[in-house]
Protein backbone atom coordinates (compact mmCIF):
# COMPACT_ATOMS: atom_id res chain seq x y z
CA UNK A 1 0.00 0.00 0.00
CA UNK A 2 1.05 3.60 -0.67
CA UNK A 3 0.37 6.91 0.93
CA UNK A 4 -0.97 9.56 -0.73
CA UNK A 5 -1.49 13.43 1.01
CA UNK A 6 -5.16 14.61 1.13
CA UNK A 7 -3.63 16.93 4.02
CA UNK A 8 -4.11 20.64 3.17
CA UNK A 9 -3.82 23.64 4.77
CA UNK A 10 -6.70 23.77 7.07
CA UNK A 11 -8.61 26.52 9.49
CA UNK A 12 -9.89 24.07 11.49
CA UNK A 13 -8.07 23.50 14.88
CA UNK A 14 -8.38 20.58 17.31
CA UNK A 15 -11.15 22.29 20.13
CA UNK A 16 -9.61 19.51 22.84
CA UNK A 17 -6.67 20.35 22.38
CA UNK A 18 -6.57 23.69 21.27
CA UNK A 19 -3.88 22.90 18.55
CA UNK A 20 -3.34 23.08 15.14
CA UNK A 21 -3.76 20.30 12.42
CA UNK A 22 -0.78 19.00 10.92
CA UNK A 23 -0.39 16.11 8.28
CA UNK A 24 -0.02 12.97 9.18
CA UNK A 25 -0.23 9.11 7.54
CA UNK A 26 -3.25 7.62 8.73
CA UNK A 27 -5.12 4.13 8.24
CA UNK A 28 -8.48 4.06 6.85
CA UNK A 29 -9.69 0.83 7.76
CA UNK A 30 -13.00 -0.47 6.24
CA UNK A 31 -14.54 -3.98 6.33
CA UNK A 32 -11.63 -5.97 6.11
CA UNK A 33 -9.34 -3.12 3.55
CA UNK A 34 -6.89 -0.98 4.63
CA UNK A 35 -6.43 2.42 2.91
CA UNK A 36 -3.22 4.35 3.88
CA UNK A 37 -3.60 7.83 3.22
CA UNK A 38 -2.10 11.76 4.60
CA UNK A 39 -4.73 13.50 6.42
CA UNK A 40 -4.59 16.63 8.63
CA UNK A 41 -4.40 14.77 11.81
CA UNK A 42 -4.24 16.87 15.85
CA UNK A 43 -0.77 16.28 17.29
CA UNK A 44 -2.23 15.87 20.57
CA UNK A 45 -4.85 13.47 20.21
CA UNK A 46 -4.41 11.96 17.01
CA UNK A 47 -8.40 13.35 16.05
CA UNK A 48 -8.52 13.40 11.95
CA UNK A 49 -10.06 15.44 9.80
CA UNK A 50 -11.62 14.07 7.19
CA UNK A 51 -12.44 16.80 4.61
CA UNK A 52 -16.41 16.51 3.39
CA UNK A 53 -14.75 16.23 -0.75
CA UNK A 54 -13.49 13.29 0.48
CA UNK A 55 -15.83 11.73 2.57
CA UNK A 56 -18.62 12.63 0.03
CA UNK A 57 -16.45 11.45 -2.95
CA UNK A 58 -13.68 8.78 -3.24
CA UNK A 59 -14.60 7.08 0.37
CA UNK A 60 -18.29 6.95 -0.27
CA UNK A 61 -17.53 5.23 -4.18
CA UNK A 62 -15.05 2.78 -1.86
CA UNK A 63 -17.68 2.35 1.12
CA UNK A 64 -20.25 1.14 -1.88
CA UNK A 65 -18.31 -1.27 -3.59
CA UNK A 66 -16.98 -2.42 -0.33
CA UNK A 67 -20.78 -3.01 1.46
CA UNK A 68 -22.87 -5.65 0.76
CA UNK A 69 -26.26 -5.41 -0.87
CA UNK B 1 -27.96 -50.66 13.69
CA UNK B 2 -28.14 -46.15 13.65
CA UNK B 3 -31.60 -44.43 15.02
CA UNK B 4 -33.10 -42.12 12.64
CA UNK B 5 -32.00 -38.85 14.07
CA UNK B 6 -35.05 -36.96 16.24
CA UNK B 7 -37.45 -34.74 14.58
CA UNK B 8 -37.21 -31.46 15.19
CA UNK B 9 -39.94 -28.81 14.32
CA UNK B 10 -37.96 -25.24 13.53
CA UNK B 11 -41.01 -22.62 12.45
CA UNK B 12 -44.71 -22.93 10.45
CA UNK B 13 -45.38 -21.89 7.09
CA UNK B 14 -48.36 -22.54 4.10
CA UNK B 15 -47.85 -24.15 1.20
CA UNK B 16 -49.86 -25.82 -1.61
CA UNK B 17 -50.71 -29.39 -2.19
CA UNK B 18 -48.76 -30.91 -5.31
CA UNK B 19 -51.64 -32.58 -6.75
CA UNK B 20 -54.96 -29.97 -5.95
CA UNK B 21 -53.54 -27.10 -5.28
CA UNK B 22 -55.01 -26.53 -2.24
CA UNK B 23 -53.19 -24.02 0.54
CA UNK B 24 -52.37 -25.89 3.26
CA UNK B 25 -50.11 -25.43 6.73
CA UNK B 26 -46.65 -26.45 6.31
CA UNK B 27 -43.80 -27.08 8.76
CA UNK B 28 -40.42 -26.54 8.80
CA UNK B 29 -38.64 -29.74 10.48
CA UNK B 30 -34.94 -30.74 10.86
CA UNK B 31 -33.79 -34.04 11.00
CA UNK B 32 -29.74 -34.57 11.20
CA UNK B 33 -28.48 -31.89 9.26
CA UNK B 34 -31.58 -31.59 6.62
CA UNK B 35 -34.15 -29.21 6.83
CA UNK B 36 -37.65 -30.68 5.54
CA UNK B 37 -40.77 -28.64 4.67
CA UNK B 38 -43.79 -30.82 5.39
CA UNK B 39 -47.42 -30.60 4.77
CA UNK B 40 -50.35 -33.13 4.34
CA UNK B 41 -53.44 -32.62 2.02
CA UNK B 42 -56.69 -34.48 3.59
CA UNK B 43 -57.35 -35.85 -0.04
CA UNK B 44 -53.57 -36.22 -1.30
CA UNK B 45 -51.67 -37.58 1.48
CA UNK B 46 -48.11 -36.26 2.92
CA UNK B 47 -45.47 -34.26 1.12
CA UNK B 48 -41.93 -34.25 2.63
CA UNK B 49 -39.21 -32.68 0.91
CA UNK B 50 -35.43 -31.55 1.64
CA UNK B 51 -35.38 -27.47 1.33
CA UNK B 52 -32.02 -27.21 3.41
CA UNK B 53 -28.93 -29.66 3.53
CA UNK B 54 -25.54 -29.15 4.55
CA UNK B 55 -23.33 -27.70 6.79
CA UNK B 56 -24.68 -24.17 7.67
CA UNK B 57 -26.78 -23.73 10.13
CA UNK B 58 -30.55 -23.32 8.66
CA UNK B 59 -31.05 -20.90 11.34
CA UNK B 60 -28.13 -18.49 10.97
CA UNK B 61 -29.24 -18.22 7.45
CA UNK B 62 -32.51 -16.00 7.97
CA UNK B 63 -32.42 -12.50 7.41
CA UNK B 64 -35.87 -11.08 8.22
CA UNK B 65 -37.42 -8.10 6.87
CA UNK B 66 -40.37 -5.66 7.47
CA UNK B 67 -42.12 -6.37 4.31
CA UNK B 68 -43.16 -3.33 2.18
CA UNK B 69 -46.51 -3.64 -0.44
CA UNK B 70 -46.59 -2.60 -3.81
CA UNK B 71 -46.77 1.08 -4.43
CA UNK B 72 -49.69 0.56 -6.45
CA UNK B 73 -51.51 -2.94 -6.17
CA UNK B 74 -52.71 -4.57 -9.56
CA UNK B 75 -55.01 -6.82 -8.05
CA UNK B 76 -57.65 -7.54 -4.65
CA UNK B 77 -57.12 -10.27 -2.07
CA UNK B 78 -60.02 -12.50 -2.74
CA UNK B 79 -58.51 -15.96 -2.61
CA UNK B 80 -55.40 -15.51 -1.02
CA UNK B 81 -51.48 -15.82 -1.61
CA UNK B 82 -50.66 -17.18 -3.99
CA UNK B 83 -53.80 -17.20 -5.96
CA UNK B 84 -54.40 -13.29 -6.23
CA UNK B 85 -50.99 -12.67 -7.56
CA UNK B 86 -50.55 -9.63 -9.32
CA UNK B 87 -49.61 -8.07 -7.09
CA UNK B 88 -51.90 -7.96 -4.27
CA UNK B 89 -51.90 -5.61 -1.44
CA UNK B 90 -50.30 -8.87 0.41
CA UNK B 91 -47.40 -9.05 -1.14
CA UNK B 92 -44.49 -7.83 1.17
CA UNK B 93 -41.45 -6.76 -1.62
CA UNK B 94 -41.42 -4.64 -4.46
CA UNK B 95 -40.08 -5.86 -7.89
CA UNK B 96 -36.23 -5.38 -8.29
CA UNK B 97 -36.41 -7.40 -11.62
CA UNK B 98 -39.39 -7.86 -13.69
CA UNK B 99 -39.08 -10.03 -16.17
CA UNK B 100 -41.11 -9.95 -19.67
CA UNK B 101 -41.99 -12.71 -21.92
CA UNK B 102 -41.41 -11.18 -25.10
CA UNK B 103 -42.22 -14.64 -27.55
CA UNK B 104 -42.51 -18.19 -26.77
CA UNK B 105 -40.93 -19.17 -29.17
CA UNK B 106 -37.03 -20.88 -29.06
CA UNK B 107 -34.42 -22.41 -31.01
CA UNK B 108 -33.57 -25.26 -28.55
CA UNK B 109 -35.56 -28.01 -27.30
CA UNK B 110 -34.24 -28.49 -24.01
CA UNK B 111 -35.26 -31.70 -21.71
CA UNK B 112 -35.30 -28.75 -19.27
CA UNK B 113 -37.22 -25.43 -19.57
CA UNK B 114 -39.34 -23.35 -16.50
CA UNK B 115 -41.09 -21.67 -19.18
CA UNK B 116 -42.32 -24.44 -21.34
CA UNK B 117 -41.01 -22.46 -24.51
CA UNK B 118 -41.54 -23.86 -27.94
CA UNK B 119 -45.05 -22.82 -28.34
CA UNK B 120 -46.61 -21.11 -31.38
CA UNK B 121 -48.27 -18.67 -29.90
CA UNK B 122 -47.79 -14.87 -31.60
CA UNK B 123 -45.90 -12.81 -29.98
CA UNK B 124 -46.60 -10.03 -28.64
CA UNK B 125 -46.54 -6.70 -30.20
CA UNK B 126 -44.39 -3.79 -29.76
CA UNK B 127 -47.52 -1.85 -28.00
CA UNK B 128 -48.20 -4.27 -26.06
CA UNK B 129 -44.92 -4.44 -24.20
CA UNK B 130 -44.87 -0.95 -24.13
CA UNK B 131 -48.14 -1.52 -22.32
CA UNK B 132 -46.47 -3.99 -19.78
CA UNK B 133 -43.33 -1.45 -19.07
CA UNK B 134 -45.91 1.25 -18.50
CA UNK B 135 -47.41 -1.91 -15.80
CA UNK B 136 -44.50 -2.55 -14.08
CA UNK B 137 -43.36 1.26 -13.84
CA UNK B 138 -46.90 2.36 -12.14
CA UNK B 139 -46.68 -0.91 -10.08
CA UNK B 140 -43.10 -0.88 -9.00
CA UNK B 141 -41.17 2.34 -10.02
CA UNK B 142 -37.71 2.33 -12.15
CA UNK B 143 -36.43 -1.40 -11.47
CA UNK B 144 -34.31 -3.87 -13.76
CA UNK B 145 -35.77 -5.64 -16.72
CA UNK B 146 -35.03 -8.66 -18.18
CA UNK B 147 -36.13 -10.29 -21.31
CA UNK B 148 -37.13 -13.10 -21.35
CA UNK B 149 -39.17 -16.13 -23.35
CA UNK B 150 -38.44 -18.10 -25.27
CA UNK B 151 -35.81 -17.15 -26.37
CA UNK B 152 -36.00 -13.68 -26.92
CA UNK B 153 -33.92 -13.07 -29.80
CA UNK B 154 -35.90 -14.91 -32.14
CA UNK B 155 -37.45 -11.69 -32.26
CA UNK B 156 -36.24 -9.12 -35.06
CA UNK B 157 -37.41 -6.60 -33.31
CA UNK B 158 -35.69 -7.14 -30.52
CA UNK B 159 -33.85 -3.93 -30.20
CA UNK B 160 -36.53 -1.71 -30.89
CA UNK B 161 -37.80 -3.29 -27.33
CA UNK B 162 -34.96 -2.72 -25.59
CA UNK B 163 -34.85 0.96 -26.54
CA UNK B 164 -38.41 1.48 -26.03
CA UNK B 165 -37.50 0.30 -22.20
CA UNK B 166 -35.20 2.22 -22.01
CA UNK B 167 -37.09 5.34 -23.68
CA UNK B 168 -39.44 4.49 -20.70
CA UNK B 169 -36.69 5.08 -18.13
CA UNK B 170 -35.29 1.69 -17.27
CA UNK B 171 -31.85 2.20 -17.26
CA UNK B 172 -30.61 -1.39 -17.10
CA UNK B 173 -32.24 -4.33 -19.25
CA UNK B 174 -30.77 -7.73 -19.19
CA UNK B 175 -31.67 -10.52 -21.82
CA UNK B 176 -31.85 -13.54 -20.72
CA UNK B 177 -30.89 -15.96 -23.78
CA UNK B 178 -29.31 -19.81 -24.66
CA UNK B 179 -26.97 -17.00 -27.14
CA UNK B 180 -27.41 -19.12 -30.28
CA UNK B 181 -28.31 -16.37 -32.03
CA UNK B 182 -25.17 -14.15 -30.57
CA UNK B 183 -23.00 -16.29 -31.83
CA UNK B 184 -24.71 -16.81 -35.40
CA UNK B 185 -25.18 -13.13 -36.34
CA UNK B 186 -21.95 -11.04 -35.65
CA UNK B 187 -23.55 -7.81 -35.20
CA UNK B 188 -26.27 -8.86 -33.35
CA UNK B 189 -24.10 -8.03 -29.99
CA UNK B 190 -23.24 -4.18 -31.42
CA UNK B 191 -26.97 -3.53 -32.42
CA UNK B 192 -28.47 -4.56 -29.09
CA UNK B 193 -25.49 -2.46 -27.29
CA UNK B 194 -26.79 0.01 -29.52
CA UNK B 195 -30.04 0.02 -28.55
CA UNK B 196 -29.13 0.27 -25.03
CA UNK B 197 -28.45 -2.96 -23.83
CA UNK B 198 -26.58 -3.57 -20.45
CA UNK B 199 -26.46 -7.29 -19.79
CA UNK B 200 -26.56 -10.98 -21.27
CA UNK B 201 -28.18 -13.43 -19.13
CA UNK B 202 -26.22 -16.36 -20.62
CA UNK B 203 -27.68 -19.64 -19.97
CA UNK B 204 -24.26 -22.06 -19.46
CA UNK B 205 -24.28 -24.48 -18.00
CA UNK B 206 -20.77 -26.70 -18.35
CA UNK B 207 -17.58 -27.35 -20.20
CA UNK B 208 -18.45 -30.72 -20.63
CA UNK B 209 -20.07 -31.92 -24.13
CA UNK B 210 -21.97 -34.85 -21.54
CA UNK B 211 -23.53 -31.91 -19.77
CA UNK B 212 -24.90 -30.12 -22.81
CA UNK B 213 -26.24 -33.02 -24.40
CA UNK B 214 -28.22 -33.93 -21.01
CA UNK B 215 -29.66 -30.12 -20.37
CA UNK B 216 -29.97 -29.21 -23.77
CA UNK B 217 -29.94 -31.76 -26.26
CA UNK B 218 -27.13 -30.72 -28.32
CA UNK B 219 -23.08 -29.82 -27.87
CA UNK B 220 -24.11 -26.34 -27.47
CA UNK B 221 -20.10 -25.60 -26.05
CA UNK B 222 -18.45 -23.69 -29.54
CA UNK B 223 -21.91 -21.68 -29.69
CA UNK B 224 -21.47 -20.45 -26.02
CA UNK B 225 -17.75 -19.26 -26.22
CA UNK B 226 -18.61 -17.79 -29.48
CA UNK B 227 -21.72 -15.56 -27.63
CA UNK B 228 -19.68 -14.70 -25.06
CA UNK B 229 -16.65 -13.48 -27.26
CA UNK B 230 -19.03 -11.25 -29.26
CA UNK B 231 -20.75 -9.41 -26.19
CA UNK B 232 -16.77 -8.72 -25.55
CA UNK B 233 -16.15 -7.04 -29.06
CA UNK B 234 -19.62 -5.41 -28.77
CA UNK B 235 -18.72 -3.90 -25.41
CA UNK B 236 -21.97 -5.82 -23.84
CA UNK B 237 -21.50 -7.82 -20.23
CA UNK B 238 -22.03 -11.32 -19.91
CA UNK B 239 -23.33 -13.20 -16.48
CA UNK B 240 -22.93 -17.03 -16.76
CA UNK B 241 -26.16 -19.20 -15.71
CA UNK B 242 -25.83 -22.57 -15.37
CA UNK B 243 -29.14 -24.67 -14.23
CA UNK B 244 -27.22 -27.22 -11.73
CA UNK B 245 -28.86 -30.84 -11.88
CA UNK B 246 -27.67 -33.42 -9.10
CA UNK B 247 -25.23 -35.89 -10.93
CA UNK B 248 -25.02 -33.99 -14.47
CA UNK B 249 -23.25 -30.85 -13.91
CA UNK B 250 -22.65 -30.11 -10.22
CA UNK B 251 -18.59 -31.52 -10.68
CA UNK B 252 -18.57 -28.40 -12.68
CA UNK B 253 -19.18 -25.44 -10.71
CA UNK B 254 -15.68 -24.63 -10.23
CA UNK B 255 -14.40 -25.14 -13.62
CA UNK B 256 -17.42 -23.10 -15.12
CA UNK B 257 -16.36 -20.08 -11.81
CA UNK B 258 -12.56 -20.62 -13.55
CA UNK B 259 -13.99 -20.18 -17.31
CA UNK B 260 -16.00 -17.17 -16.22
CA UNK B 261 -12.80 -15.46 -14.98
CA UNK B 262 -10.95 -16.14 -17.84
CA UNK B 263 -13.42 -13.38 -19.87
CA UNK B 264 -13.56 -10.71 -17.21
CA UNK B 265 -14.22 -8.13 -17.04
CA UNK B 266 -17.01 -8.90 -19.64
CA UNK B 267 -18.33 -11.83 -17.74
CA UNK B 268 -19.10 -10.54 -14.91
CA UNK B 269 -20.29 -13.29 -12.45
CA UNK B 270 -22.14 -16.62 -12.28
CA UNK B 271 -25.29 -17.12 -11.45
CA UNK B 272 -26.40 -20.88 -10.37
CA UNK B 273 -29.97 -21.99 -10.36
CA UNK B 274 -30.84 -25.28 -8.92
CA UNK B 275 -32.85 -27.18 -10.97
CA UNK B 276 -36.66 -27.25 -9.59
CA UNK B 277 -39.53 -29.30 -11.11
CA UNK B 278 -41.87 -28.02 -13.07
CA UNK B 279 -44.37 -29.57 -15.76
CA UNK B 280 -45.28 -33.19 -15.48
CA UNK B 281 -43.53 -35.26 -12.65
CA UNK B 282 -46.31 -37.94 -11.27
CA UNK B 283 -44.32 -39.18 -8.73
CA UNK B 284 -42.62 -36.17 -5.97
CA UNK B 285 -38.82 -36.06 -7.63
CA UNK B 286 -36.10 -37.66 -5.17
CA UNK B 287 -34.44 -35.31 -2.73
CA UNK B 288 -31.47 -36.96 -4.53
CA UNK B 289 -32.11 -34.87 -7.31
CA UNK B 290 -32.29 -31.68 -5.25
CA UNK B 291 -29.47 -29.46 -4.60
CA UNK B 292 -30.14 -27.06 -1.96
CA UNK B 293 -28.15 -23.85 -1.18
CA UNK B 294 -25.89 -24.81 1.24
CA UNK B 295 -25.04 -27.53 -0.54
CA UNK B 296 -24.19 -25.30 -3.84
CA UNK B 297 -21.98 -23.34 -1.10
CA UNK B 298 -20.36 -26.24 -0.38
CA UNK B 299 -19.32 -27.24 -3.59
CA UNK B 300 -18.29 -23.87 -4.65
CA UNK B 301 -15.41 -23.88 -2.14
CA UNK B 302 -15.02 -28.26 -2.37
CA UNK B 303 -14.30 -26.51 -6.09
CA UNK B 304 -12.01 -23.33 -5.81
CA UNK B 305 -9.09 -24.75 -3.97
CA UNK B 306 -9.76 -22.80 -0.83
CA UNK B 307 -10.56 -19.65 -2.39
CA UNK B 308 -14.16 -18.92 -2.19
CA UNK B 309 -15.36 -20.35 1.00
CA UNK B 310 -19.00 -20.65 2.45
CA UNK B 311 -18.32 -17.61 5.11
CA UNK B 312 -17.52 -15.15 2.17
CA UNK B 313 -21.35 -15.16 1.16
CA UNK B 314 -24.08 -14.08 2.68
CA UNK B 315 -28.29 -14.33 2.48
CA UNK B 316 -29.75 -11.35 0.49
CA UNK B 317 -31.40 -8.14 1.58
CA UNK B 318 -34.15 -8.12 -1.30
CA UNK B 319 -35.97 -11.35 -1.59
CA UNK B 320 -36.58 -13.64 1.21
CA UNK B 321 -33.15 -15.41 2.66
CA UNK B 322 -34.28 -18.63 1.71
CA UNK B 323 -34.38 -17.55 -1.91
CA UNK B 324 -30.61 -17.07 -2.87
CA UNK B 325 -26.92 -16.39 -1.18
CA UNK B 326 -24.40 -13.75 -3.05
CA UNK B 327 -20.74 -13.19 -2.64
CA UNK B 328 -18.89 -10.16 -4.09
CA UNK B 329 -14.88 -10.74 -5.31
CA UNK B 330 -12.11 -8.54 -6.04
CA UNK B 331 -9.82 -10.74 -9.19
CA UNK B 332 -6.55 -9.94 -7.62
CA UNK B 333 -3.35 -9.62 -10.16
CA UNK B 334 -3.03 -13.21 -10.52
CA UNK B 335 -6.90 -13.61 -11.50
CA UNK B 336 -7.52 -15.37 -8.35
CA UNK B 337 -10.81 -14.17 -6.16
CA UNK B 338 -10.17 -12.60 -2.91
CA UNK B 339 -13.78 -11.68 -1.41
CA UNK B 340 -14.83 -7.74 -0.96
CA UNK B 341 -16.05 -6.65 2.13
CA UNK B 342 -17.60 -8.91 4.38
CA UNK B 343 -21.06 -10.44 4.32
CA UNK B 344 -23.21 -8.86 7.59
CA UNK B 345 -21.91 -10.46 10.15
CA UNK B 346 -24.12 -13.07 10.26
CA UNK B 347 -27.57 -12.51 9.89
CA UNK B 348 -29.54 -14.27 12.55
CA UNK B 349 -29.34 -15.44 16.02
CA UNK B 350 -33.05 -16.61 16.10
CA UNK B 351 -33.89 -13.62 18.40
CA UNK B 352 -36.00 -11.56 17.73
CA UNK B 353 -34.91 -8.21 16.53
CA UNK B 354 -36.06 -5.13 17.99
CA UNK B 355 -35.09 -3.08 14.45
CA UNK B 356 -35.58 -5.06 11.61
CA UNK B 357 -34.69 -3.87 8.11
CA UNK B 358 -37.48 -2.58 5.76
CA UNK B 359 -37.68 -4.93 2.29
CA UNK B 360 -38.14 -1.59 0.54
CA UNK B 361 -34.60 -0.56 1.29
CA UNK B 362 -33.10 -4.14 0.63
CA UNK B 363 -34.73 -4.05 -2.56
CA UNK B 364 -33.16 -0.35 -3.46
CA UNK B 365 -29.95 -1.87 -2.70
CA UNK B 366 -30.17 -5.08 -4.57
CA UNK B 367 -31.29 -2.98 -7.67
CA UNK B 368 -28.38 -0.70 -7.65
CA UNK B 369 -25.96 -3.43 -6.90
CA UNK B 370 -27.57 -5.55 -9.70
CA UNK B 371 -27.47 -3.20 -12.14
CA UNK B 372 -23.81 -1.75 -11.28
CA UNK B 373 -22.26 -5.84 -11.02
CA UNK B 374 -23.91 -7.22 -14.26
CA UNK B 375 -22.88 -4.34 -16.61
CA UNK B 376 -19.77 -3.55 -17.88
CA UNK B 377 -17.44 -1.13 -16.01
CA UNK B 378 -17.72 2.18 -16.85
CA UNK B 379 -14.78 3.76 -19.04
CA UNK B 380 -11.98 5.17 -16.93
CA UNK B 381 -12.89 8.60 -15.53
CA UNK B 382 -10.56 11.64 -17.79
CA UNK B 383 -8.53 13.61 -16.10
CA UNK B 384 -10.37 17.49 -16.20
CA UNK B 385 -7.03 18.90 -17.22
CA UNK B 386 -6.05 17.36 -20.33
CA UNK B 387 -8.44 14.47 -21.10
CA UNK B 388 -5.82 11.82 -20.75
CA UNK B 389 -6.96 9.11 -17.94
CA UNK B 390 -6.60 9.39 -14.83
CA UNK B 391 -3.59 7.57 -12.78
CA UNK B 392 -4.36 5.91 -9.90
CA UNK B 393 -2.70 8.15 -7.09
CA UNK B 394 -3.35 6.98 -3.83
CA UNK B 395 -5.10 3.99 -2.64
CA UNK B 396 -8.71 4.34 -2.57
CA UNK B 397 -7.83 5.74 -6.38
CA UNK B 398 -6.28 2.17 -6.69
CA UNK B 399 -8.48 0.15 -5.20
CA UNK B 400 -11.79 2.15 -7.32
CA UNK B 401 -9.79 1.44 -10.54
CA UNK B 402 -9.12 -2.39 -9.99
CA UNK B 403 -12.51 -3.01 -8.14
CA UNK B 404 -14.50 -0.67 -11.52
CA UNK B 405 -13.17 -3.24 -13.51
CA UNK B 406 -12.24 -6.42 -11.68
CA UNK B 407 -15.16 -7.57 -9.52
CA UNK B 408 -16.77 -10.77 -9.42
CA UNK B 409 -20.13 -12.01 -8.26
CA UNK B 410 -20.86 -15.50 -7.28
CA UNK B 411 -24.15 -16.19 -6.57
CA UNK B 412 -27.64 -18.70 -6.41
CA UNK B 413 -31.07 -18.70 -6.91
CA UNK B 414 -33.09 -21.44 -5.72
CA UNK B 415 -36.60 -21.27 -7.24
CA UNK B 416 -39.34 -23.01 -6.15
CA UNK B 417 -41.70 -25.98 -7.48
CA UNK B 418 -45.20 -27.43 -5.99
CA UNK B 419 -43.28 -29.79 -3.26
CA UNK B 420 -40.68 -26.93 -1.71
CA UNK B 421 -43.04 -24.22 -2.58
CA UNK B 422 -43.54 -21.74 0.90
CA UNK B 423 -45.96 -18.97 0.38
CA UNK B 424 -43.97 -17.01 3.42
CA UNK B 425 -40.79 -16.71 0.58
CA UNK B 426 -43.02 -16.07 -2.24
CA UNK B 427 -44.71 -12.97 -0.52
CA UNK B 428 -41.17 -11.83 -0.27
CA UNK B 429 -40.17 -12.72 -3.68
CA UNK B 430 -38.93 -9.95 -5.78
CA UNK B 431 -38.82 -11.07 -9.07
CA UNK B 432 -42.09 -10.76 -10.95
CA UNK B 433 -43.01 -11.90 -14.42
CA UNK B 434 -45.38 -9.68 -16.25
CA UNK B 435 -48.50 -11.90 -17.14
CA UNK B 436 -49.65 -11.16 -21.02
CA UNK B 437 -52.82 -9.08 -19.01
CA UNK B 438 -49.70 -7.05 -17.69
CA UNK B 439 -50.32 -8.62 -13.87
CA UNK B 440 -47.20 -9.08 -12.05
CA UNK B 441 -46.99 -12.31 -10.84
CA UNK B 442 -43.92 -14.05 -8.58
CA UNK B 443 -41.89 -15.93 -10.99
CA UNK B 444 -42.26 -18.60 -8.77
CA UNK B 445 -45.91 -18.31 -8.45
CA UNK B 446 -45.79 -18.06 -12.52
CA UNK B 447 -44.08 -20.95 -13.38
CA UNK B 448 -45.44 -23.30 -10.52
CA UNK B 449 -47.37 -26.52 -12.12
CA UNK B 450 -49.34 -29.30 -10.15
CA UNK B 451 -47.52 -32.68 -10.10
CA UNK B 452 -49.82 -33.25 -13.31
CA UNK B 453 -48.39 -30.41 -15.25
CA UNK B 454 -51.52 -28.33 -14.21
CA UNK B 455 -50.70 -24.12 -13.74
CA UNK B 456 -51.85 -21.82 -11.57
CA UNK B 457 -51.07 -18.71 -13.01
CA UNK B 458 -49.22 -19.54 -16.63
CA UNK B 459 -51.85 -19.78 -19.03
CA UNK B 460 -54.61 -20.57 -16.22
CA UNK B 461 -55.07 -16.94 -14.61
CA UNK B 462 -52.66 -15.04 -17.11
CA UNK B 463 -55.41 -13.97 -19.45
Amino acid sequence: MTSFSFAETTAWQCAGCDLPLQPAEVKVSYLNSVFNVELMVCPGCGFVLVPESLATGKMLAVEQLLEDK
Amino acid sequence: MEAEPRIQPLSSTESLCPVCLRRLQAAREQQGDTVYLVKRCGEHGTTRTSIWRGPIPFSSWLRPKNPSSPRQALTEIRDGCPFDCGLCPGHGQHTCTALLEITGRCNLRCPVCFADAGESDADPSLAQIGGWYDRVMAASGPCNIQLSGGEPTMRPDLGRIVRLGRDKGFDFIQLNTNGLLLAERPQLAGELRQAGLASVFLQFDGLSAATHLALRGRDLRADKESAIRRCVEAGLAVVLVPTLVPGINTGEIGAIIEYGLGFAPTVRGVHFQPISYFGRYPQPPADADRLTLPEVLSLIEAQTAGAVRVEHFAPPACEHALCSFHGNFLIDGQGRLAPLGQPPACCSTGEAQACLPSALEGREKSVRYTARQWSLPMAEPACACNGEPAVPKDDFDRFLARARTHTFSLSAMAFQDVWNIDLERLRGCCIHVVSPAGRLVPFCAYNLTSNLGRPLHRRARAA
